[in-house]
């Protein structure tokens, strides 16, 4: 992900910015790395590129 | 089939011509462009300006999205399945994965578009995988409309507009009931008959606006 998608994702609890951690970067771009509610603390991850900003509880129910 | 694919060539690059094994999985499970595709970019495509910020929930192969690009806008697509936010990477479109329009900033886009899963479906034939999570909107076929409508004003600029793909068989009637009771009015843009099914591009803004 490009690090100017941060101008418009929120936490999906509630609505709060996100911080970044990025651990990988490639060509610009962020490859692996976190991102964490500012306010809940609750803490997404990226993967190959793209972020994961389910809910917690909807992380794990979907099919494989 | 001629091509030598060495065993556990499990990312093959499509070199030989063909997509790879991983490429070839998402492809079998990320619904792909159709006729409702189609109707929903075209319908939007006139509508939308050069360097509008848009968002497709329910990315998919990234299509609709890849079609506002074209027409000048910057578009992000979303989707629940991380086979579809794969593919629509791949097809150039930013991805995020996240529940509808949930994990986005309010007042954040000029057109947000969705094709959903729209076909009533009994409940116990329900998301057996993401193919069938792509296409079954539930019992009533709204069970990805109603909560879309109920957040996506929200992340609405104040001028923005949502666009809709909407059928027949999910009671457009309900849906415009359910807009409106989140402050949206719409309106129809554009439709297309098929034998068991009429299709609608439904347009929603604020009914302020």
């Amino acid at each position: 992900m490009k690090e100017d998608l941060l101008d418009i994702v929120c936490c999906p609890l509630d609505k709060h910015d996100l911080e970044l951690d990025a651990t990988e970067r490639e060509d610009g771009e962020i490859v692996t790395g976190t991102l964490t509610c500012t306010e809940c603390g609750e803490t997404y991850p990226i993967e190959d590129g793209i972020p994961n900003l389910l809910p917690p509880d909807m992380r794990d129910e979907a099919p494989a | 089939m001629s091509g030598e694919q060495s065993a556990g060539d499990e990312t093959g690059d499509g070199s030989d011509g063909k997509p790879g094994l991983a490429a070839q999985r998402d492809m079998e499970q990320v619904y792909q462009p159709a006729e409702d595709s189609k109707l929903l970019a075209d319908a939007v495509v006139e509508r939308v300006g050069e360097g509008d910020r848009t968002l497709d929930v329910g990315t998919g192969s990234g299509y609709v999205a890849a079609r506002m690009r074209e027409a000048g806008a910057e578009a992000v697509g979303t989707d629940l399945n991380p086979h579809a936010c794969r593919q629509a990477t791949e097809a150039g479109i930013p991805a995020v994965r996240a529940d509808l329009t949930g994990a986005f900033d309010a007042e954040s886009f000029d057109v947000v578009t969705f094709n959903p899963p729209y076909l009533p479906t009994e409940p116990e034939k329900e998301w057996d995988d993401w193919m069938e999570r792509a296409l079954s909107g539930g019992e009533d076929g709204r069970a990805a409309i109603d909560p879309f409508l109920d957040d996506v004003a929200r992340v609405l600029r104040p001028t923005g507009a949502a666009y809709l793909l909407v059928s027949s068989l999910t009671d457009p009637d309900a849906v415009r009931e359910r807009a409106a009771a989140n402050g949206l009015v719409g309106e129809e843009v554009a439709s297309e008959s098929h034998p068991f099914e009429t299709l609608l591009v439904m347009r929603f803004e604020r009914a302020e606006a």
